[in-house]
């Protein structure tokens, strides 16, 4: 404290000694003119380097040694900057001010009597040249208070963040339990299906059997009548066609993907392929799609069909007015080609289009807009950048599922799809669904909220309800052993009601058995993930949290994706992807891509917080989106101590008070 | 060949740039063909001109004469008036028009307020005229004095002018040598004739019909011919016509706003000087100018072209011919007989003005982007400069940041407080620059529109009525800038009264001033639209840019009552413009092609006037990896006008983001990891230690027209080696920069011209001249050399901007030639005000021979109120090349001893290399005094 003082007076004297006189022709080769203090600049931690005995300092890159009097000459001896930590002579030169009352401060050499201000102690202007008051005591009042705060959120988080850890491991532990319980009945599960499916197969084995024999029977008996009333060429011609129109009926139900091999799949594949064929808005994919359908004939695909004929009839109507079609075009994220090509035409048909709808087109270049939309933008564009991601949907008006966005029309469109045709016929309850977690992960994340039949694996834990008592597996395999039992296999013909009996359990446990497969597979991708090195990430698990700016409704779900919601649009701004930086960022990736840009990413700035909240999310680069979450995670301990030893450090030197000035 | 090297380049672009859309629009743009006046003017022989002189005389102190015609069949040929003029130090003005006792339907249009009246007042009033007959010609020549050693001559029949050597037949410079002088007349339309021209879309009415002019210009002993800018092409310019050539168009002069525009193409773009400069193996340098704003084209010939013509050159010299077309105006053509070519560019000059001082600021790093989206991101921007410790000295705000494109206004939603934000970076020193473009938003509540329409202040279309037009405002009229009363009323328009929300660190930048108009033929207005006095834009159209870049510059002037120096950046420009402020090169591409050609872009400028420019640092579309950032940076840290731009759609790439620093940042920074950075000595920061080597190039530029960035032939004019090169450049008389254009390059050839040797700025290492170099590259530098018998004046403390330097100590780098000599200036000012005008400045000669150094006074004694003083001193002197032992120097007249050590050549490098320094001279650089290496 008493050096401070001194150091204080000297610099005083010094300005007054500076402003009276100017020095012409300085001598060399000895402290800068302006200090008195050799140590000037240097941090209490650093004084003892400098604090020896010998004459020669080394320069602490061991590039060379300087003398006691060049420390601090206002000449750079050291390219790092060790014999002037108090002037602003080396580029690479740290300067210390002690700021008392406040927090100390290293700030950059370049700093050093620059005419401004940066030490609230104005220790790092001495040359005369501006006056600094010492603020430190203000300013440190503010930051202290401000410490203080934090602290008490600190430690209140490190609480929570405890009680959440303790939560974590418990819940980890359950389902690590959970899941080695399901693996077990899986296989035992497993072991009674095929059983059953085996037995099920001779079954039905026996009835194609029978089956055949009665058909000969019936036939023989048929071409024997036929024998008598036709000449022999003709009967045998029709039995032929007959019997292909007999196969041609047996198989139906994988026409729709005759290409598919393995037949377990056929449902899933046709489903998806469907999906996809529906999904496509883009009326250039129209023939394609009646390709497709044309020998399925079902109530859905034939409002598929129509919904695709109402996308292109806008267009039809107005096939005169370009511009419009390019404003369609390019909020539609279509290909690069595309664009251009449609500019061509555009540019080539300029002779359609009014000055201002040209004006606008060139313009749209330059910004990469939707030409239609700028026009809209004229008087209130001052976020048009915005206007451009979130294209308003051209056909909002006719059909509210539409939206510009092709992704979204094709999640749209399979989310009725999901919900009209696959739940109604009670064919797909998600059997094959979680056989191929890629597809979940690409596909359904958007929508699980509004369709039940595309869980997000957290909420499937009420399937299995029943599954969990522990008694059902016994009672399933003591069913099995009865029918196995008691289905004579041999007795012809086959008693129907034992057969079906066969089939319902069997189709029973395969369902079940699916379900615990779904189950395991969800737990283990879930106890995959990287929840901290502490396991406090755990509680964010199947959370979201979400923040309104402007007319945009941001959702950040941690392990998930991140969406942009505006109405009932939404925009994809990444998926989970990992932590960063010692678990301070959340990386969000791979978002929907941006129309003349890359594909949108967020980044989540991780603070310590009471609460998981989102704050602050900004577009600092185009589509490349940064967010700001408080979350308990981050209240660690560690940091807690390290603020109050801060706060104790400020507290405990008070500054003098300023007689002198 | 050429248009195949399109097609593929067009190909390169696209496949480089991820930029989804075809770039460059040619077919939106006219070719000489579909330009009838170019069309006519090209496809006509050579000796079809039939005029001769006659009525030749001295009247008023120039030599006029009457042009007629042979062909006497036309009534409608009336005779033209020559008039031939002379100027102080060797400039001779030809002009050329109908006579106005013949009444032409219209008075032709003359480009006002480019010509300096100074440069008036310094015509030479001849007395007489002398008489000779060339070359077995059958009527006489007219020959009168033009400089000491040069004649004007004016040959009768054939029409021809020409300048020579006095009593020589050795020509310098001639036009109609090959008798493809051409000169539509106004006349009344005959009937059934159609006037009118089509585009595309668009009509031009042409109501005064064809009224064209082209000649051919040769420049003899010439290898090369330079300069009439803007074209994205090689510094010499390629012919575009001859034997060898295939398809080219001429270089077109016509101020346009060119989308995604490619590299090597004599297409115009957003500015026109069509000022030529011609070089040769002599040594020698001539110039042609012809003020004309109306569109030009320009043809460079081959060798060979004018092989069936069957005219003989009565001079057997080396030369180069070119042919020069305009759709309107007049003739009014300026000869500069050189000889060198620093002279060239000084007379040149001395007719449209000497480049304006910049503000030290302005001649700082700039960062700029579209957008800095809010007052919030402006803090951040900055903030994050001082967190990496890298200066900069000015933020620019683009076209969002006002509401909805009305400039003067701010959007009151992300810019609340636009006075706050400016005064926060004011209180660092730094300044804030926002685009006021020449578009005004047809919207009756915005008050710019409604004064310019009450006043009738708007360009006109051609049935009269207000002009309107789309631009990024939307439906807009522009101000008609050629008049000089609308000039001052937009001028007034800058007031801080006016532009609310202004303070005096605002400064303007002028974008789209071609004028770009969306729907407008070939994105311009209509050439048929009306200026002051029923003058057509295509008489004008070149210059209405820079009228408006006039009007702006005026505007901060008078804000500030004439006190403070003016910052307006400009992307259209016209022989003048220099007058004004500076101009970049628009919107260029993050390629490795754009980078390159970015060099004789710059080049290219200077040598037509206009010494402070620079292309967008990293490429205005696309985005660019950080090599090529890193490698922009580096050679854009020696452009004159430093500035760092991107487009809205890419990524964020202030320096920081890309390492580029010059200083490892020793304080933690969190959310980066310390690995990221990499230093690039000269990528950025760096360039502030030369500073005061470029300001006081900016004022050689300010008091003689010499650039700051110059072609290595202005500097070596007799090494033919240097002729074409166009990659690498000097930075005043003593630095040679060697940029980088490739990818992972490891090696790069640097040719040194010169008899004496270089020194590597970075190593100090010598290296010889006149021989080139294969010299390693790291990513860290591009190559640049001190030359030897130089000495360049540093500061080398690293402040947030320029304006916390003004008091730091200097260091002078001597590199010593071969007789351990060296010579350098240094120009210091208060960086701001006009006051160096009246003396207010410190201008030093530093000469060092036989081992002293000397501080002598350039600046006039000034008697005068204003002085310029400053503490600074002199903290280092670095010796290059010293080959004495001496451990220690005494000053004079102090009589004091200084210390000679080994010290680093820079001092951010690590374990750099060492040279002889003196230490702490600590001499003032406002004083003369001598330091004697004892």
């Amino acid at each position: 404290m008493r050096v401070t003082a001194i150091r204080f007076i000297c610099a005083v004297v010094l300005v007054s000694l500076c402003v009276s006189s100017s020095l012409v022709g300085r001598s060399a080769a000895s402290l800068s003119p302006l200090l008195n203090d050799p140590f000037y600049g240097i941090s209490p931690q650093d004084e003892n380097y400098y604090r020896i005995s010998s004459n020669t300092i080394k320069c602490k890159d061991g590039s060379k040694k300087f003398t006691k009097t060049q420390l601090n000459d206002d000449f750079c001896d050291c390219s790092d900057g060790t014999d002037e930590p108090g002037t602003s002579a080396c580029p690479n030169g740290k300067f210390y001010c002690r700021n008392a009352g406040h927090a100390p401060l290293l700030i950059f050499s370049s700093r050093v009597n620059d005419g401004l201000c940066d030490c609230c102690d104005g220790s790092d202007e001495y040359d005369g040249e501006v006056n600094c008051p010492n603020t430190c005591w203000e300013a440190g009042k503010v930051a202290r208070d401000k410490l203080t705060k934090k602290i008490a959120t600190f430690k209140e988080g490190v609480h929570i963040r405890k009680q959440q850890i303790e939560q974590a491991k418990l819940s980890l532990a359950n389902e690590e339990a959970e899941l080695s319980k399901l693996k077990d009945e899986e296989k035992i599960l497993k072991g009674l299906v095929e059983q059953l499916k085996e037995r099920k197969e001779q079954i039905e084995k026996a009835e194609e059997k029978e089956r055949l024999q009665r058909e000969k029977e019936e036939k023989d008996k048929k071409e024997a009548e036929e024998k008598a009333l036709k000449e022999k060429s003709d009967s045998g011609k029709e039995a032929k066609q007959e019997n292909k129109e007999a196969d041609n009926s047996k198989s139906e139900d994988k026409s729709t993907d005759s290409t598919d091999d393995e037949k377990i799949k056929v449902t899933e594949d046709s489903s998806s392929d469907q999906n996809m064929a529906e999904g496509y808005d883009d009326p250039a994919a129209k023939a394609e799609h009646s390709d497709a359908s044309d020998n399925v004939q079902t109530p859905s695909n034939e409002h598929a069909a129509e919904k695709v004929d109402q996308s292109v009839s806008p267009k039809s109507e107005d096939n005169s007015a370009v511009v419009s079609e390019v404003g369609h075009d390019a909020g539609n994220e279509v290909s690069p080609d595309e664009v251009t090509k449609v500019e061509t035409d555009a540019s080539e048909s300029t002779k359609e289009l009014s000055k201002e709808e040209l004006g606008r087109l060139v313009a749209s270049r330059w910004t990469g807009e939707n030409t239609e939309k700028q026009g809209e933008d004229g008087s209130q564009d001052s976020d048009h950048e915005t206007h451009e991601e979130m294209p308003e949907d051209t056909y909002d008006e006719e059909d509210g599922r539409y939206s510009s966005d092709t992704d979204e029309d094709l999640e749209d469109t399979r989310k009725y799809d999901d919900t009209e045709k696959y739940d109604d016929t009670g064919k797909y309850d998600g059997t094959g669904k979680y056989d191929d977690n890629d597809i979940e992960d690409d596909m359904d994340d958007t929508y699980k909220e509004e369709d039940h039949s595309y869980k997000s694996d957290i909420d499937d834990e009420v399937d299995l309800s029943e599954t969990t008592n522990p008694s059902w597996l016994k009672k399933i395999q003591q069913t099995v052993r009865n029918i196995l039992q008691a289905v004579n296999l041999f007795q012809t013909p086959i008693d129907k009601s034992e057969a079906a009996h066969v089939r319902k359990e069997y189709e029973e446990s395969s369902a079940k058995l699916s379900k615990i497969q779904s189950r395991i597979s969800s737990l283990t991708k879930k106890l995959k993930h990287d929840f901290g090195p502490e396991k406090e990430f755990y509680s964010v698990y199947g959370q979201c949290f979400e923040t309104k700016e402007n007319k945009y409704v941001y959702k950040i779900c941690p392990y998930k994706q991140a969406t942009q919601e505006e109405g009932h649009s939404t925009t994809r701004l990444g998926s989970w992807e990992k932590f960063e930086d010692s678990y301070r960022l959340m990386i969000f990736s791979d978002g929907d891509k941006c129309w003349n840009g890359p594909d949108r990413s967020l980044k989540v700035k991780l603070r310590c917080g009471l609460k998981n909240e989102v704050a602050d999310i900004d577009e600092p680069s185009r589509c490349e989106y940064v967010a700001l979450l408080s979350t308990p995670a981050l209240c660690l301990e560690q940091r807690l101590q390290e603020l109050q030893q801060k706060l104790d450090s400020m507290n405990k030197e008070q500054p003098q008070r300023h007689d002198e000035l | 060949m050429r248009n195949l090297d399109i097609v593929s380049l067009l190909l390169l672009v696209i496949l480089v740039s991820q930029t989804p859309v075809l770039s460059w629009k040619k077919e939106e743009f006219r070719n000489c063909n579909q330009t009838p006046f170019c069309k006519r003017a090209r496809s006509r022989n050579p000796g079809t001109c039939s005029l001769f002189a006659d009525h030749v005389s001295i009247s008023d102190g120039d030599l006029t004469a009457k042009l007629f015609s042979k062909n006497q069949s036309h009534d409608s040929i009336k005779p033209l008036i020559l008039s031939l003029s002379v100027y102080q130090d060797g400039i001779m003005r030809l002009k050329i028009d109908e006579d106005p006792t013949s009444n032409p339907p219209k008075t032709r249009f003359q480009v006002p307020d480019v010509v300096l009246p100074d440069f008036l007042s310094k015509k030479l009033y001849l007395q007489s005229l002398s008489t000779e007959t060339i070359d077995g010609d059958a009527g006489p020549s007219s020959i009168v004095y033009l400089a000491d050693g040069y004649e004007a001559v004016l040959r009768h029949d054939p029409l021809e002018v020409y300048v020579r050597f006095k009593g020589s037949n050795s020509r310098l410079l001639s036009l109609n040598s090959h008798g493809l002088f051409d000169f539509e007349q106004l006349r009344e339309k005959s009937e059934g004739e159609d006037w009118e021209e089509r585009f595309r879309t668009h009509t031009d009415t042409r109501p005064y019909g064809p009224q064209s002019i082209s000649f051919d210009v040769s420049f003899y002993d010439s290898e090369f011919v330079y300069g009439i800018p803007e074209h994205a092409t090689s510094l010499a310019l390629k012919p575009t016509k001859g034997p060898n050539v295939e398809e080219s168009e001429p270089y077109r002069l016509f101020n346009l706003d060119v989308f995604e525009y490619i590299h090597d193409s004599p297409f115009g773009l957003y500015g026109s000087i069509p000022f030529m400069i011609s070089h040769g193996k002599s040594g020698k340098t001539s110039g042609f100018f012809w003020l004309n704003a109306a569109e030009m084209q320009i043809d460079v010939m081959e060798d060979g072209w004018n092989a069936e013509s069957g005219i003989l050159l009565p001079s057997k010299q080396k030369r180069i011919d070119t042919f020069w077309m305009s759709e309107a105006g007049i003739v009014d053509t300026f000869f500069f007989v050189g000889p060198s070519p620093k002279e060239v560019v000084r007379q040149y000059t001395s007719v449209t003005g000497l480049p304006s001082m910049p503000q030290l600021f302005a001649t700082a790093y700039h960062q700029c982007r579209w957008n800095y989206r809010d007052e919030e991101d402006v803090e951040q921007v900055d903030s994050k400069f001082d967190e990496h410790d890298i200066p900069y000295d000015v933020l620019w705000l683009d076209i969002e940041h006002t509401d909805g494109k009305r400039y003067f206004t701010w959007d009151k939603i992300l810019f609340p407080n636009p006075e706050e934000m400016q005064k926060k970076l004011a209180a660092k020193g730094r300044h804030m620059v926002t685009i006021v473009d020449p578009h005004i938003k047809r919207d009756e509540s915005f008050f710019l529109h409604k004064e310019a329409t009450q006043k009738g202040y708007y360009v006109k279309d051609a049935t009269g009525k207000d002009y309107d037009g789309w631009c990024w405002s939307g439906s807009s009229s522009y101000p008609d800038m050629v008049n000089p009363e609308i000039r001052s009323w937009w001028s007034d328009k800058f007031s801080y009264d006016n532009y609310v929300g202004s303070t005096p660190s605002l400064y303007i930048w002028n974008d789209m001033n071609e004028p770009s108009v969306f729907n407008g033929p070939e994105v311009t207005m209509p050439r048929d639209a009306l200026h002051l006095a029923n003058v057509e834009h295509r008489e004008l159209h070149n210059a209405y840019g820079y009228y408006f870049h006039m009007a702006t510059a005026d505007g901060l002037v008078k804000r500030e009552n004439g006190r403070d120096r003016p910052f307006v950046l400009s992307r259209a420009f016209f022989a003048g413009s220099q007058r004004y402020g500076a101009v970049w090169t628009g919107d260029n591409t993050a390629d490795w092609d754009q980078l390159r050609v970015s060099v004789p872009m710059i080049l290219t400028l200077g040598l037509t006037g206009i010494s402070f420019s620079g292309a967008d640092i990293g490429g205005f579309f696309g985005n660019p990896d950080t090599e090529l950032l890193v490698r922009w940076y580096q050679l854009g840290a020696y452009y004159p006008f430093f500035r760092g731009h991107a487009h809205h759609d890419t990524k964020r790439r202030e320096p920081w983001l890309f390492g580029i620093l010059c200083c490892l940042p020793v304080l933690a920074t969190a959310g980066f990891s310390r690995s990221k950075y990499r230093t690039y000595e000269r990528g950025h920061t760096c360039s502030y230690m030369l500073l005061p080597y470029f300001y006081t190039l900016f004022r050689e530029a300010n008091t003689t027209g010499i650039p700051v960035v110059r072609p290595l032939w202005m500097e070596f004019p007799s090494d033919e080696v240097t002729f074409k090169n166009d990659e690498a450049f000097m930075v005043g008389n003593a630095i040679l920069v060697q940029g980088i254009y490739t990818e992972r390059a490891k090696h790069a050839s640097v040719y040194l011209p010169g008899k004496e040797s270089w020194y590597d700025m970075r190593t100090g290492t010598a290296f010889r001249g006149g021989i080139t170099h294969k010299l390693d590259v790291t990513e860290e530098s591009i190559p640049a050399f001190q030359r030897a018998g130089t000495i360049i004046p540093r500061k080398d403390r690293f402040r947030r901007s320029s304006t916390q330097m003004v008091n730091d100590p200097y260091t002078l780098v001597v590199a010593l030639n071969s007789s351990q000599a060296a010579e350098g200036e240094l120009y210091v000012d208060d960086g701001k005000s006009f006051e160096f005008l009246q003396g207010a400045f410190i201008h030093r000669r530093f000469v060092f021979s036989k081992g002293q150094l000397t501080s002598v006074n350039m600046a006039p004694n000034s008697s005068g109120e204003s002085r310029f003083s400053s503490q600074c001193i002199i903290e280092r002197i670095i010796l290059l090349g010293y080959v004495g032992g001496s451990k220690s120097a005494s000053i004079e007249p102090v009589n004091q001893k200084a210390e000679i050590e080994l010290g680093p050549l820079r001092l951010q490098g690590r374990n750099g290399p060492t040279v002889a320094t003196i230490r702490k001279p600590g001499v003032r650089i406002s004083d003369d005094w001598t330091v004697k290496i004892l």
